[in-house]
């Protein structure tokens, strides 16, 4: 793929914090007009990430490229959107002041401002002052503020946190509009099954490191997770095709991904059902797995995975 | 044409951020707090000599030049404090800083934004009600020269300026390395309470002592030491009467040039000490 169709681009990107090494080795080829979710626990380097992309923290090691443009030190991205994890703004001026104010900073028209206002359902308190404003209220302003003269690359930090489920739907359709417009958006979040199913990729970081990356049917598969099927009346099809007791566990059918194809055609043709459910492994899931592999590891004394589970696509 | 280049000026960063500012402070009613401060000090001052003897009959210039900066001088930093602790540290617990950051635009606007802002609400204040005070003894006092009137509270308003430049730089210092707005308010209070009142004991504690004018020079280095003290100085001298606790400031050898390029040596040197600690911080 070719560097200009890459929104980011990290090369063996490490960053030091005094004594801790918030981020090793991490490489990203994100291309333009795709979704990554940035996964981890807390601490695990996620907001520090964002803030290298942004040109904010000058990593010591490696590369970064954003929409085309080295980052030099000092040097920041131009055309970017952010929302910074738990923003507040300035108490004593009003929403609409404020998005104004931000605005005029990135040269976009006040009808502009008005026009976010009532999209994002601020119009009935936009002459209040902010201090009166709830969690969920600020969160509006402040995506209202990344999406302000449409960046090319939108980096969001946490951003459905405190916001009600209307609202957070509204933010992930908001995000797929921007993304047919060639935005690249990266959106940090604890909340998995709500960005399931927005993401074209996913980054897991732990401890600093990338944990696994591809999309989220790549990440499914390099997981050794089971897939669960489910359906009525399986004791007395357990008796009548005993080919099927390897896979029962717990009321249902586990088997292996890999296993799932020739498990589902026996089911479908041996024994004529159809009615059966399929759970596959969730982002949840494989993320908890993820998880408890690091952990596994560095209790093993193994050090922590130094490869991604799946290498970094489009490169 | 001019219009345009209006418009562009206004669409700088810089100015962007200086009229936010603004209006944070007005909101903050800090603004109205300093303005009735200043005028306050303006009019009781102008006023003292009347009230006292019961007739309209305003005190002398040198007077009131002594009487409005023995009050101004703790005034004008401590309204500079109040305007500007917050000013970094603020930005920096709402979040916002970074956010800035992540814009085009440089620390610079952002700090020459803030300083235009602030300063010139300082100003505003300290020429506005000077002004009147000036106004009201040249209208209804008799006996005043215009000229030295106009010299004397030029000069007042002058070295008042600088003092809050000085303070105003101070408290973006104290805002830049404070990781709360309770401890950088703590920290200046602090300062100010230790800059404009025990300083000055202490020197005239030295200077008693002081039997055989041994340790003047060390007085005029330790005032040198202190914008408050040269501020006190410069307005002695420009009275030409050596008032108030310490008679020997207005001896201070060199003259208000001298004590105006150390005024400015402290400006320069406290804008340069932000910029070194706002260039530097880590984010
Ligand atoms: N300015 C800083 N100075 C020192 N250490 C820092 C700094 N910022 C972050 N860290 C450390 O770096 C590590 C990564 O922090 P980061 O904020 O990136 O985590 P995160 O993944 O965003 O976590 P969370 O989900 O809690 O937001 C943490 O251990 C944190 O303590
Ligand atoms: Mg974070």
């Amino acid at each position: 793929m070719s560097v200009n169709n890459l929104a980011v681009q990290l090369e063996g990107v490490g960053h030091q914090f005094a004594e801790l090494r918030a981020l090793n080795q991490i490489n990203l080829s994100l291309p333009r007009g795709m979704t990554m979710a940035l996964l981890g626990h807390n601490g695990a380097g996620k907001s520090t990430l964002i803030k290298v992309i942004l040109g904010l923290l000058t990593p010591d090691s490696g590369r970064v490229d954003v929409l085309g443009q080295r980052l030099t030190s000092g040097k920041k991205p131009s055309n970017v959107g952010y929302l910074p994890e738990n923003i507040h703004f300035y108490d004593k001026l009003t929403g609409a002041e404020i998005l104004r104010y931000f605005a005029a900073l990135k040269g976009e028209s006040h009808q502009r401002v008005a026009q976010l206002i009532e999209e994002f359902g601020l119009g009935y308190a936009q002459h209040k002052l902010v201090k009166g404003y709830s969690k969920g209220m600020k969160q509006r302003l402040g995506f209202a503020q990344a999406i302000l003269a449409s960046p090319q690359l939108l980096l969001l930090d946490e951003p459905t946190v405190g916001l009600d489920p209307q609202a957070s739907s509204f933010l992930y359709q908001k995000v797929a509009q921007l993304k047919r417009q060639g935005c690249a958006v990266i959106i940090c979040t604890h909340e998995l099954n709500l960005v399931e199913s927005q993401l074209d990729v996913a980054m897991m970081l732990g401890r600093g490191q990338c944990l696994a990356y591809g999309t989220f049917a790549e990440l499914a598969k390099a997981s050794p997770l089971q897939v669960k099927i489910a359906l009525d009346g399986l004791a007395a099809l357990l008796v009548t095709h005993p080919y099927l007791q390897a896979f029962y566990r717990q009321g249902a059918l586990h088997c292996a991904q890999s296993e799932q194809p020739a498990l589902v055609r026996y089911l479908t043709t041996k024994c004529q059902r159809f009615d059966f459910t399929l759970h596959l492994p969730g982002l949840a899931e494989i993320y908890h797995h993820n998880m408890a592999q690091m952990q596994h590891c560095s209790e093993q004394g193994l050090g922590f995975v130094t490869e991604p589970v799946l290498q970094p696509m489009g490169v | 044409m001019m219009s345009t280049i209006g418009g562009a000026i206004w669409r700088q960063p810089m100015m962007i951020i200086a009229a936010k500012e603004l209006k944070d402070s007005l909101r903050n009613r800090w603004v109205a707090v300093i303005f009735g401060l200043f005028f306050l000090l303006a009019f009781s001052v102008t006023f003292a000599g009347s009230a006292v003897s019961g007739t309209l009959a305003f005190p002398s210039l040198v007077s009131v030049i002594a009487s409005l900066s023995t009050i101004a001088v703790a005034i004008i930093p401590l309204a500079a404090i109040l305007l500007c602790y917050d000013a970094f540290v603020g930005e920096e617990e709402s979040g916002t800083m970074l956010l800035l950051l992540s814009y085009p635009l440089t620390k610079m606007d952002i700090f020459l934004g803030k300083l235009l802002a602030h300063s010139g609400i300082m100003l505003a204040a300290i020429v506005s009600s000077f002004t009147l005070s000036a106004t009201i003894l040249l209208c209804f006092g008799q006996g005043y020269q215009w000229q030295q009137t106009l010299w004397v509270f030029g000069q007042f308003i002058a070295s008042s300026g600088l003092l809050a430049l000085t303070f105003i730089l101070l408290s973006y210092v104290v805002s830049l390395r404070a990781t709360e707005k309770a401890k950088a308010v703590g920290t200046l209070l602090s300062l100010w309470f230790a800059l404009v009142l025990i300083y000055d004991l202490l020197l005239l504690a030295l200077l008693v002592a002081d039997l055989g004018h041994r340790v003047q020079w060390l007085v005029q280095l330790l005032m040198a030491l202190n914008p408050t003290d040269i501020y006190r100085a410069i307005n002695q001298l420009a009275t030409h009467a050596p008032m108030g606790s310490l008679p020997l400031l207005s001896q201070f050898q060199g003259g208000a040039l001298w004590l105006y390029g150390l005024m400015l040596l402290w400006v320069a040197l406290l804008a340069w000490l932000t910029l070194r600690t706002f260039m530097r911080k880590a984010i």
